[in-house]
């Protein structure tokens, strides 16, 4: 994985603007090389030397300033071309209106919808290879923005103001994002990820999605499930199945099939978990998580419950 | 031009700026109501015409000040300064009361967005019209006291103050207009 | 005793009068510009102790060295103060204090306005900085987008006192402007013609009439949402009907014509030092003159090139790239005429000068990557990462900063009577053009690399860690550097060498008198026949115009 990932583009969008800021920045690199080498010259040259005389005090040159603006305006001019058709050509058209996806920004999580197949979750965007996707960005409570370098470019999340955007990952792959507008204390947290599958591999992601995870039957994850219900987690988070759709928090249906918890802050594994139970602001200071004063003992139960939640 | 009657009128460049930008507020949200009331239901259009008129009528007044002090009379110039505060503060009482009553009907500041653009702009002008009072009464007073000159700094401030209260009417031509008349289209 | 100042007595000090009281009831312009200039100092240090704070958090990925409301409310601090309350100031301070002398006149249009407009500003920035105190400074970002801003998502007052702190320092800058036009029309020496004002004058005049255009938008995008946050009302609130859009089409028509009222005077300051210290005229002034009210105009149609990513449609979007790649034509050219009138020159590398030219390199390099935000598509990709923070330092620091030091290198003398030491002033330039580079030019890469800005940490991702530090350690370059400026002010003040009237051979009014002047700035204030007064006097038959129309002849 490359780290310059804004030039590293794997979608047709990104590629399309990775192009753009290459040829933009050659030409505004020989421009700039121009006025360095002219102005290193003239210090070199015209440095003032014991003895010398008083230069000759010239005025300017209608010709050469005229000259040297017709050229800038030549660049500029060749550079709005180029923008015009790209920002066209990365662009859904204006009234776009049926969605594959719908991401929908809250502080500080990814709520993610598939319309089709009715599939809520949160944080891991899955999406099939190869395929172009038209993307429903919204908000639920202040700017966001959904950003994944290496597949195009940036859309800001604005509460009642949909925005349209594509999203299409070449080949499958793990592609990392960020939000990126400041949304708060948690805004450096707001991580995303994009996992792109063939579409077979996506085809069972989302069936297993769709499915509701039987309730615990005994032991750990059952107290555990007791908790989720007593401890008011379900005021904030759904689950499929207790009949909670709650969307204060993010959907914990298939939590344990995700890579990350708290939108990137952590990895998904039995012992960040039990961090983040016991303490939220252990990992993710000052988010919307309260912390419930949860004995070890009821932490492990609700690990345990919420593990086995795939 | 003198150097007050030119810092005037930049300072009413600026603030002329500013009120265009509330009226740009007012009819942004003008087409997206929402629920609430509305300029149509909530305001008595014909009561703020009168109130309206005796404020044009002051910058008629002021002209006539103008008139008296260009002609050194000052006598006129103390007469017409009166009546154009006696004006200005009707108008202002008219708006309050307008206010008062708008209250008592529940449009409060924060009832819904109409309520509140038209009571920040038309707040803000009141507010404009109570400073321009303020310096007409400063003007009026050192008229009475016989310091009022042709020439000089004085003179200036009379210039300047009759400017800014032409500003002041100005505004409410436009503001009346937007919030006021456009009920009736 | 008095004196007399345009149409206004103003008693001279008793002599039993010495010390605080004089300055705080001062009129008198110099002492205004010297009191903006001071504040100026004080707050670009608690701007720069924010920034090494912000930047020993990010020094490492996954710091804990401030949590993430601190940090928040230092970023939202720095911002505000180094544009409101250094920038302006600093700006407004050697405006008051040159414009009189550089057209020959006695003070300004309105003394007493002056001294009004530095005293609210200050008043502005103590009521913003109150906000430590009383349960935190705004967290919201220098442009406060809604509806993180509005009550619900804020929970403690800070926002308040910054609407409260740049109302009051609105105030400020919009008296200033009018007093600089009214001065500028009116106070100007006889022979003075507007053709014939110099560049820093023809500058401060079109730079007030953006601040008064300007500010007013912010005035009225600050008191709606001060009636938002104080009376529950929604005109930015989008959950309730409101528009969190306007908010921002409301905040940048003020923010962009801001930036360039910071750097306007830059560039008259610029304008001036460089031909000083080439011996030679400004190359094409009438362009420079012209083409700076071209970025007046223009820079009331580029605002929402802050807003491509917000989506307001192709359309608009094209339209603003386009008004935004047009800006930076009249910008450009400038960049080409001053590195013109290096040709054919004589240079001497005085402090100035080596600021003026640190400034040339640094703002073309901060102006070629706002070109790269014109074009739209990759501002969808680079906007609010570090490549943009990169951006905004390189014309701001870059511009503004090395532009006011180099101003400052050059005025100093004429304000104190005494030379800044050439010596450490090398030490400060370099310093500072080391420690500028180190900071700011990894964040280009930081950006490339996917950073996102106003972010209190980072994940451990390749290659970010080292970047990070580098440009912490640049920071602390940079501290050293202020440090050197400060050293330099305190030894040339009590020590340096006296300055003379015109230790540069300068051309313009301000040096046809004493360092520092006389309290009515002349005791005669010499014919003016052209661009370059005192040049006259020493060659009356190279009067430029003169020598201009034979050229053409």
């Amino acid at each position: 994985m490359s780290v310059w990932v804004t030039l590293h583009p794997l979608s047709p969008g990104a590629v399309t603007i990775e192009r753009l800021f290459v040829g933009t920045v050659v030409v505004l690199s020989v421009l700039f090389a121009l006025v360095v080498a002219l102005g290193v010259y003239a210090i070199i040259k015209y440095r003032d030397r014991p003895g010398a005389a008083e230069p000759a005090q010239e005025f300017g040159s209608r010709r050469l300033e005229i000259g040297w603006t017709a050229g800038a305006i030549v660049v500029v001019a060749a550079l709005m071309v180029f923008t015009a058709s790209a920002t066209i050509a990365v662009n859904p058209p204006a009234d776009a209106n049926k969605p594959d996806l719908r991401i929908v920004g809250h502080q500080w999580w990814w709520e993610i919808d598939y319309p089709d197949s009715g599939v809520m979750t949160a944080n891991e965007v899955h999406i099939p290879a190869g395929k172009r996707l038209l993307v429903d960005v919204e908000a639920a409570d202040v700017i966001h923005d959904f950003w994944v370098p290496e597949l195009g470019r940036k859309i800001d999340a604005i509460p009642q103001h949909p925005n349209w955007i594509y999203l299409q990952a070449d080949r499958p792959g793990t592609y990392l994002g960020t939000c990126a507008e400041f949304c708060g204390p948690e805004h450096a947290w707001m991580r995303i990820m994009v996992v792109a599958q063939d579409q077979a591999d996506f085809d069972s992601w989302q069936t297993a999605q769709r499915a509701v995870p039987p309730a615990p039957g005994s032991g750990l994850a059952a107290a555990g499930a007791q908790l989720f219900r007593e401890q008011t987690c379900i005021n904030c988070h759904a689950i499929a199945g207790t009949g909670s759709t709650a969307k204060v928090g993010p959907d914990l249906t298939h939590i344990s099939t995700r890579q990350t918890l708290a939108s990137g802050a952590a990895i998904n594994s039995a012992d960040e978990l039990f961090k983040w139970l016991k303490d939220p602001d252990s990992i993710k200071p000052q988010s919307h998580m309260p912390n419930f004063q949860l004995s070890n003992e009821q932490v492990t139960e609700l690990v345990a419950y919420l593990e086995a939640l795939k | 031009m003198s150097k007050s009657k030119l810092g005037v009128s930049l300072f009413i460049l600026s603030e002329a700026n500013f009120f265009a930008l509330l009226i740009v507020a007012y009819i942004f949200f003008h087409a997206y109501p929402g629920e609430g009331p509305t300029a149509a239901t909530a305001l008595n259009v014909g009561r703020t015409t009168i109130f309206s008129i005796l404020l044009f009528a002051s910058s008629g007044t002021a002209m006539l000040a103008a008139r008296g002090y260009r002609a050194g009379n000052r006598s006129a110039l103390l007469r017409w300064l009166v009546v154009t505060i006696a004006l200005g503060a009707v108008f202002l009482i008219g708006q309050a009361r307008e206010y008062v009553g708008l209250y008592e009907s529940g449009v409060v500041l924060n009832r819904n967005l109409f309520a509140t653009t038209f009571f920040t702009l038309t707040g803000f002008h009141g507010l404009h019209v109570f400073i321009g009072l303020c310096a007409l009464t400063i003007v009026a007073g050192l008229t009475a006291a016989g310091n009022m000159g042709a020439a000089g700094p004085q003179g200036e401030a009379f210039e300047s103050v009759e400017l800014y209260w032409h500003f002041v009417d100005a505004v409410w031509v436009v503001v009346f207009s937007v919030v006021y008349l456009w009920t009736l289209f | 005793m008095s004196t007399a100042v345009g149409s206004l007595t103003i008693p001279r000090p008793h002599a039993e009068r010495t010390g605080l009281l004089v300055w705080v009831a001062s009129v008198d312009h110099k002492q205004i510009g010297i009191m903006y200039m001071l504040a100026a100092l004080v707050f670009f240090s608690l701007g720069g102790i924010e920034a090494l704070l912000m930047r020993i958090q990010l020094a490492v990925p996954n710091n804990h060295f401030l949590n993430p409301d601190t940090f928040n409310q230092l970023f939202t601090v720095h911002g505000t103060t180094m544009i409101f309350f250094v920038a302006m100031p600093m700006l407004a301070g050697m405006t008051a204090y040159m414009v009189p002398l550089m057209i020959g006149a006695k003070d300004v249009a309105f003394p007493r306005l002056n001294a009004l407009s530095f005293w609210v500003m200050l008043f502005g920035g103590i009521l913003f900085y109150l906000s430590f105190f009383t349960g935190g400074a705004s967290n919201a970002g220098w442009f406060a987008y809604t509806p993180l801003s509005e009550p619900g998502f804020s929970s403690t007052n800070g926002v308040t006192y910054w609407i409260c702190g740049l109302l009051a320092a609105g105030v400020g800058t919009v008296t200033g402007a009018i007093n600089m036009i009214v001065t500028i029309i009116k106070l100007r020496a006889p022979g003075m013609t507007i053709r014939r004002v110099p560049l820093f004058i023809w500058m401060t005049l079109v730079n007030s009439f953006l601040m008064l255009a300007a500010l007013s938008v912010l005035n009225a995008a600050l008191v709606m949402l001060l009636i938002d946050r104080q009376f529950n009302a929604q005109v930015f609130a989008p959950a309730f009907g409101g528009s969190a859009m306007l908010w921002q089409h409301y905040f940048w028509g003020f923010g962009h014509p801001e930036v360039y009222i910071v750097i306007l005077p830059s560039f008259g300051m610029i304008s001036e030092v460089i031909p000083v210290f080439a011996r030679k005229p400004i190359y094409g002034y009438e362009f420079v003159a012209g083409s700076t009210v071209a970025i007046a105009f223009l820079s009331f149609g580029v605002w929402a090139h802050h807003m491509f990513t917000v989506g307001m449609g192709t359309v608009l979007d094209l339209f603003f790239g386009a008004m935004s790649m047009t800006i930076a034509v009249p910008t450009g050219v400038k960049i080409f005429n001053w590195t013109a009138t290096l040709f054919h020159a004589r240079i001497r590398f005085t402090t100035a000068m080596l600021f003026a030219i640190g400034f040339i390199l640094t703002f073309t390099m901060g102006g070629l990557t706002g070109i790269t935000f014109a074009v739209v598509p990759i501002d969808y990709q680079l906007t609010d990462t570090y490549y943009l923070v990169a951006h905004f330092h390189y014309t701001l620091f870059g511009g503004t900063v090395l532009a006011i030091f180099a101003g400052f290198y050059y005025w100093f003398p004429k304000i104190s009577g005494r030379m800044l030491s050439e010596r450490i002033g090398r030490w400060h330039f370099w310093l500072t053009l080391i420690g500028f580079h180190t900071t700011f030019l990894v964040q280009h890469f930081l950006g490339l690399m996917g950073m996102p800005r106003r972010v209190f940490t980072y994940p451990d991702l390749p290659g970010w860690g080292l970047l990070n530090m580098i440009s912490t350690i640049g920071a602390f370059i940079l501290l050293a550097s202020v440090v050197a400026l400060v050293l330099n002010l305190y030894v040339s003040l009590t020590a340096g060498e006296a300055a003379g009237d015109n230790p540069w051979d300068a051309w313009t009014l301000e040096w046809a008198t004493t360092s520092p002047p006389p309290p009515e700035n002349f005791t005669r204030v010499p014919p003016v026949h052209g661009r370059r007064p005192l040049w006259d006097l020493a060659h009356p038959e190279l009067n430029d115009e003169r020598v201009a129309a034979a050229a053409e002849a």
